[in-house]
């Protein structure tokens, strides 16, 4: 057991914390947002050359091989840089999805071009009306003349804008006794019959509402066949890297809550002085200690082979998330009328924050999701850090 | 970083399973499980202390030479986690874990010789006189005299919120020696036998009818000078080292699941009776895990990366805050769950008779109060976290 980072952890943090430090401070950070697609084409090549592209995928696919963990401190640092770049959207999800489900030939086809920064693919999964960010996908798939026709509708789906290709989920039909089975396919952006509607989140993403209606789909751009665990799997683990994110952006706003509570006087004595302020950031500051906690446990967990990526994510994201809406809220409130404007970088991160608490499945839901799936069974009964071994004798009833 | 154990670590869990398994007997399962109270009855916590001492394993973080275990905090981890996660009882602090270690950094031979072996054989059970009422949180503030005559301290005033005084023989209390200078620095640790003429107890009901809490009155007390812990006035550095035991060498998570376990065990004999927990219920019971899943990281990796044998000073704060917010969230869960049911007074009297785990979550719903203002108030722990957290100096 080590609860420190290893030497080659704490040079992956320093380095990526370096390279943002001189390339994204929140003047820097404009040119993201108004680069064609949100994404700086040479700081994406810098990613490329870091490794940092190539970090979260599994070194069966020629990638590094880094844990969650390892992906959670990339996260964290983008998070305190409030980085647009679609690096989750595109590196960890929709690299991930291919690199567990992508036939022989797409994966040779796409994942060199990942790494190295040339190609992008985004996962276009969510769709308006799903609170259940697991739920199987809506939108139809229907085999018609030897293809694959798609039709439905998916939402602000991140990382779209410049993608080579789309990575889409869509559900074909029960039939007899087959239950209906979930699929994914790959959609280019010229494909007749696909509408794409350019938008911006909240917090400077760059993404797309997709409209489907009849995009037919050859075989070879289907992925490994119905294979809905993996879907999960990745996107439990794209969950609890985003909350490494938000981590970052937390502890980002907490710091300069603090500066500006050290540095604003009011009544004639800085606002630290006064105990309600003092106590105020000192609950910040347990939220930002407990949501790492958060992250490490579901990370270590995931680089352990618990294998329960959604339970993990659901975990985090019910712990980070109300976590954030707390720090993001009171970082605001601390810097006053400051504190709403645009001038200021403490409401990007509010608006940054806030994001966080809906993306893939609201802080509430994956409380109630959790709570579901741990009473299903006992696990929960015994620690959740030591690994799991067989039943306690339990306490008498 | 990872959550691996060590094959000799994990065989050591193995150890420690082995043996509550033989040696935790369903008695003292059920006075831990059904109690509602701060501590359990001393005859619960007292049997299972000298299961534990028989063993070895009482004192982890005393040296080895006194009984000390000489366990990495891993180690100690796994230990308190099987313990609790198996239902063992908590074993009363106040000797070894609280005056032990005091006696051990600033006690004499004698006192050494006289009181450790005594502490670990459960012959002596202590009590903390600390707080007194016009003394809680300003602990400085304190007043309870102590005057000097002939080979003995005579003492006048009072303590209060004294638990299980009235099971005690003794009590580890700071008193009043001068009232020169810095309030801190007039404050003497003394020894004081609780049969000595003139102490008298009078017990104080807590708010979920328990009889834990008690006010303790001196009146001409005579304690021999002997007693006395370091030197006259330099009580104030014992109890600040004693007060770094009492908020940071308990492992609270695994506690804290065991109490989650209870309303975990009521919520699925209501649902075998038909009873349909709502989704809000479930989405309160997701936070509550949540929350205590992470804290349990939080709490292994303070101590993971502590030397042996210490505390994890500051931080501690950190995790008595949100063990006692959680102790009281948990406890708050147990009342929703049960709903109107919750409202009925189990027992006749004020204090309530206990006979199944759905019978507990009242009195320790309402017990669960404390947890925020015991062992320096929750707002106490926020200045202390503000001037650790945020960096030093803050002003």
């Amino acid at each position: 057991m080590q609860l420190s980072l290893t030497e080659e952890q704490s040079l992956i943090d320093a380095s990526v914390r370096s390279l943002l430090d001189g390339e994204y401070d929140f003047v820097q950070r404009r040119r993201s947002l108004d680069a064609s697609n949100g994404c700086r084409a040479e700081l994406w090549a810098q990613f490329a050359a870091m490794g940092w592209l190539a970090l979260p995928l599994p070194q069966a696919v020629g990638g590094l091989g880094g844990g969650a963990l390892e992906t959670g401190l990339l996260m964290r640092a983008f998070g305190r840089h409030l980085v647009v770049e679609p690096y989750l959207a595109c590196a960890v999800l929709a690299g991930n999805v291919m690199a567990e489900l992508g036939r022989p030939a797409q994966a040779q086809a796409w994942l060199p071009g990942l790494m190295d920064g040339r190609l992008r693919l985004a996962l276009v999964h969510e769709e308006a009306g799903q609170r259940d960010p697991w739920a199987r996908a809506t939108t139809t798939a229907v085999r018609k003349g030897g293809q694959w026709e798609l039709r439905g509708t998916k939402l602000l789906a991140r990382g779209v804008p410049g993608a080579d290709a789309m990575l889409v989920t869509a559900t074909q039909a029960a039939s007899g006794a087959t239950a209906p089975r979930e699929r994914v396919f790959l959609v280019r952006p010229g494909a007749s019959g696909l509408s794409i509607e350019v938008a911006r989140c909240a917090d400077g993403a760059h993404a797309a509402d997709l409209r489907l209606e009849g995009v037919t789909v050859d075989d070879r751009d289907q992925l490994d066949g119905g294979a809905p665990a993996q879907l999960r799997d990745a996107c439990g683990r794209a969950v609890v890297a985003l909350c490494w994110e938000a981590v970052g952006a937390m502890t980002a706003a907490l710091e300069m809550t603090v500066a500006h509570a050290r540095q604003r006087a009011q009544f004639g004595r800085p606002l630290i002085q006064f105990q309600v302020v003092e106590h105020r950031l000192a609950e910040m500051a347990v939220c930002c200690e407990e949501s790492l906690a958060a992250c490490e446990l579901a990370a270590l967990c995931l680089d352990r082979g618990d294998g329960d990526a959604t339970g993990l994510a659901s975990m985090a994201k019910a712990k980070v998330g109300r976590a954030a809406r707390f720090v993001a809220q009171q970082a605001v409130q601390l810097h006053g009328a400051m504190g709403v404007t645009q001038e200021l970088a403490i409401a990007s991160y509010f608006r940054r924050l806030m994001a966080f608490t809906q993306q893939h499945g609201a802080t509430d839901w994956h409380a109630q999701a959790f709570a579901e799936g741990r009473l299903g069974g006992d696990a929960w009964r015994q620690s959740s850090t030591l690994p799991a071994t067989g039943p306690h004798r339990e306490s008498a009833p | 970083m990872n959550l691996l154990l060590d094959p000799d670590d994990a065989a050591f869990r193995e150890e420690v399973r082995a043996f509550l398994a033989a040696e935790l007997t369903p008695a003292l399962q059920r006075g831990q499980y059904l109690n509602a109270a701060i501590y359990p009855e001393p005859e619960i916590s007292g049997a299972w202390q000298k299961i534990l001492h028989r063993r070895g394993w009482l004192v982890p973080l005393w040296p080895v030479e006194w009984g000390g275990t000489g366990w990495k905090p891993v180690r100690r981890f796994i230990f308190e986690t099987e313990c609790a996660l198996a239902g063992a009882p908590l074993v009363h602090p106040m000797g070894v874990r609280l005056v032990g270690p005091v006696l051990l950094r600033y006690g004499t031979e004698a006192q050494k010789q006289h009181y450790l072996p005594r502490i670990l054989a459960g012959e002596d059970y202590w009590c903390q006189g600390f707080s007194e009422s016009g003394a809680g949180s300003d602990l400085a503030a304190l007043k309870l005299r102590a005057v000097p005559q002939g080979a003995d301290y005579v003492l006048d005033g009072s303590k209060i919120w004294t638990t299980h005084a009235h099971h005690a023989n003794c009590m580890f209390a700071l008193v009043r020696t001068s009232s020169e200078g810095r309030r801190q620095d007039g404050i003497t640790f003394l020894l004081i036998d609780m049969h000595s003429p003139g102490v008298t107890v009078r017990p104080i009901r807590t708010i979920g009818g328990d009889h834990d809490l008690n006010e303790v009155f001196f009146d001409q007390v005579r304690v021999p000078q002997a007693n006395r812990v370091g030197e006259e006035n330099t009580g104030w550095e014992c109890a600040r080292y004693l007060l770094e035991f009492e908020r940071g060498a308990g492992i609270f998570s695994p506690r804290l699941r065991s109490q989650l376990k209870r309303v975990g065990d009521v919520m699925r004999s209501l649902q075998a009776q038909g009873t349909v927990l709502d989704g809000l219920l479930y989405r309160r019971f997701g936070n509550v895990l949540a929350d205590l899943d992470t804290f349990e990281m939080l709490e292994l990796k303070t101590f993971a990366l502590l030397e042996p044998g210490r505390t994890p000073g500051p931080l501690s704060s950190v995790l008595k805050l949100r063990a006692s917010r959680m102790r009281q969230a948990i406890a708050e869960l147990g009342i929703e769950v049960l709903g109107p049911h919750s409202l009925r007074w189990h027992g006749a009297g004020e204090e309530p008779a206990i006979e199944a785990a759905e019978q507990a979550l009242l009195p320790d719903f309402l017990n669960s109060r404390a947890a925020t203002i015991f062992g320096g108030a929750q707002e106490i722990q926020l200045g202390i976290i503000a001037k650790t957290l945020l960096g030093d100096p803050l002003r």
